[in-house]
């Protein structure tokens, strides 16, 4: 069955797909989005019900391994130390990600001029400046402005408590003479824009049932439906159709919410399924004109795959550190071994995040990510009694170097409820990272004593945590040369001159920040380039 | 799948085994995961997913053969024989107990569920924000900046 064809064809409404739509409002064009998953009603969020932490681990688990929903497709790990995780529907995975908002830095953008390593980005920090200050209007990000590691910029609204653990810790690195800064939050420390303020529920990844955190269901999403965007939901696109005479793309096969597979046709197609379910799409597209997946003549697609491989380290402190009270992952965000230097023993850096505690039954099952449970018996009764409530922690959040071999390919067993082949990571952490790892874990040590920690925890230095991979960058990356890269400057395939990518995959190196923020400037980035050379689009 | 079926017998061996591996608090009036029932909870699971329930009545069987009851070397010595269906076992028994909200409060953390009312977190006035980032902000800027003349070195930056 065929649609009307429509003049943009968006899949995916997550992060990106929502702020490309919002971009090209104006233009007036037809816009249509394809999205495998639905919007989330409000009797579905968990964190309503007296057992919400049990959601964690079924329905609301951030694996889709573990969820096995519908509109979830399942990825193939085992070659891999860290598995992706995600969130399918309406919003994408700003329904369960943390809010956390970091920018990427100006020397994020330059890494081979600078340090020698990765490849320099075809824009800089400037370039997208303007359009992080327009995402975090419409998003409704809360924070300090005059932070001294980044270019001066202030958040539209004021910062949301550090609380007594970032207190805590802030002054600890005062101590230490380092770096700090409460963080930046998509989550509203005023009501705004019609949202309410965050109630400092603690569970940010069950979705913000108040609407405080800033997905796209609450920010992009209904601003874009009334606007005439239209949003087609439990529709899985299964492959993107080319023209065999002009090489352009002409739009999808789908499946669609009544079981059929449907054709709709499109002027461009824009692909906004983030770092591992863009690859896989463009990879199962294959034709004559592009036997190894579409616009892959780089053999890029798939390759260079980075997410931010983490470690946390706890200490006990002498009074209850409330840490379940507020947004999970954010209170204040230390830069001090963000930049490289050599004397550290490996390039680039990494941040020193103080995320909240997490909720008794997360932390007994090991913590948020990990499944290693605490030790039974009167070992429990003396931890959850005087450790888990006297505990703060710095998690450690590595840049990830781009690496050929770390990649998303095509399962050739494993497929969805579809038949649609899964995506297989393989993935392994560097020597680099390793190093950096483990500075991070002793710098954390003496962050937490300088913050009057009475003891540290032991941790195992040789894990990182495993569902960890909510970054998924570097697979389809951006570059000025068709031969080193998949997309050109302003996002577009330099194979197939209507096709755009405007997610995490076109990121040509991983910061060591969360990446939310930067992906939503560059879809508004790419959105404001569309616009631009509207005239001469496809040329 | 039907309810795993729970004679007193078994019910009383797995409420053994379970205040074993929670155990209570009489100083603080905690009670054990036997005492709070999370033996309901663990049949509600097993009745829904096979591979539980499997392990259970394994656990269970294998438990009822240790001639010296239930103590905290049974349970090692169970953990030991069979360490995935134990591993099972605690996951779970973790996830009843602390799914209760009277289990929460006893460890600090609130009994209701989260929204809509959440926690209060008294917002940091904004002089004393001031006064806690005056000694980062006394450092100056220390980003590098390559596209700012001289910037490409650590600790520069100009504009």
């Amino acid at each position: 069955m065929a649609s009307d064809p429509v003049d943009v064809l968006i899949v995916g409404a997550g992060a990106s797909g929502a702020a490309i739509a919002w971009s090209l409002l104006e233009t007036r064009m037809r816009i249509l989005c394809l999205e495998q998953g639905d919007h989330l009603q409000d009797s579905d969020f968990p964190s309503r019900r007296d057992d919400y932490e049990l959601a964690r681990y079924a329905e609301f688990s951030c694996d889709p391994n573990v969820r096995k929903l519908k509109q979830d497709y399942p990825i193939n790990s085992e070659g891999s130390c860290i598995t992706p995780v995600n969130w399918n529907g309406v919003g994408g995975s700003t329904i369960n990600f943390l809010g956390h908002w970091p920018r990427m830095k100006p020397s994020d953008f330059r890494t081979r001029s600078l340090d020698g390593v990765g490849e320099d980005w075809p824009l800089d920090y400037h370039d997208l400046a303007p359009f992080y200050d327009m995402n975090d209007a419409n998003t409704g990000v809360s924070g300090l402005g005059g932070n001294p590691a980044y270019p001066d910029y202030t958040p539209p609204l004021p910062p949301i408590p550090i609380g007594k653990l970032g207190q805590t810790l802030a002054m600890g690195f005062n101590r230490l003479g380092w770096h700090w800064w409460p963080s930046d939050v998509a989550i509203l420390s005023l009501d705004h824009d019609g949202r309410q303020r965050c109630v400092n529920a603690g569970t940010c990844d069950l979705g913000c049932a108040a609407g405080a955190k800033g997905g796209t269901n609450f920010t992009y999403w209904p601003v874009l439906e009334n606007a005439g965007v239209e949003l087609r939901t439990n529709a899985r696109v299964r492959e993107i159709l080319v023209d065999r005479n002009t090489g352009l793309a002409k739009g999808v096969l789908y499946h669609g919410s009544d079981g059929q597979v449907h054709e709709q046709r499109a002027e461009m197609v824009v692909m906004a399924c983030n770092g591992v379910g863009t690859p896989r799409m463009l990879l199962h597209s294959t034709s004559r004109l592009f036997p190894d997946g579409l616009a892959n003549r780089s053999g890029l697609v798939g390759k260079n795959l980075m997410f931010h491989p983490l470690t946390g380290i706890s200490g006990v402190f002498d009074e209850p550190m409330k840490g379940h009270e507020g947004p999970m992952a954010c209170s204040i965000l230390s830069q001090e071994f963000y930049e490289s230097d050599p004397s550290r023993g490996f390039v680039r850096g990494y941040g020193l995040h103080s995320g909240r505690s997490t909720t008794p039954m997360t932390y007994a099952l090991g913590g948020f990510g990990i499944d290693d449970p605490i030790p039974w018996g009167a070992e429990h009764r003396e931890i959850m009694d005087n450790v888990y409530p006297y505990l703060a922690g710095l998690t450690v959040v590595t840049e990830d170097l781009p690496e050929e071999h770390n990649s998303v390919t095509l399962d050739p067993e494993l497929t969805d409820g579809d038949g649609i082949p899964a995506p297989r990571i393989s993935y392994r952490l560097s020597e680099n990272t390793r190093a950096m790892l483990k500075h991070g874990e002793d710098r954390a040590n003496e962050a937490l004593l300088a913050a009057g920690a009475r003891r540290i925890l032991p941790n195992d230095s040789d894990k990182v945590w495993r569902r960890a991979g909510w970054h998924q960058m570097g697979t389809c990356r951006m570059g000025n040369d068709p031969k080193n890269s998949v997309v050109d400057g302003w996002g577009r395939s330099h194979d197939v001159k209507n096709l755009f990518i405007v997610d995490g995959s076109i990121f040509v190196t991983s910061g060591a920040v969360n990446p939310t923020a930067t992906i939503q400037a560059l879809a508004l980035y790419i959105g404001d380039r569309i616009k631009t050379n509207i005239g001469n689009l496809f040329d | 799948m039907a309810d795993f079926p729970m004679p007193p017998k078994e019910r009383h061996l797995l409420a053994s085994i379970l205040d074993q591996l929670i155990p209570g608090s009489c100083e603080r009036n905690i009670p054990g995961a036997g005492e709070t029932g999370v033996a309901d909870y663990l049949a509600h699971v097993a009745a829904r997913r096979s591979r539980f329930d499997t392990a259970l009545r394994r656990l269970l069987a294998r438990a009822s053969e240790l001639a010296d009851g239930i103590d905290s070397d049974a349970i090692r010595r169970l953990e030991q024989s069979m360490p995935m269906e134990f591993a099972e076992l605690l996951t779970e028994t973790y996830k009843g107990y602390y799914s209760r909200p009277d289990m929460r409060a006893k460890v600090g953390v609130g009994a209701h569920p989260v929204h809509p009312s959440g926690y209060e977190v008294a917002q940091e006035s904004a002089e004393f924000m001031d006064s806690l980032v005056e000694p980062v902000r006394a450092r100056g800027p220390f980003y590098r900046d390559p596209s700012k003349a001289g910037g490409g070195r650590d600790g520069e930056r100009s504009g």
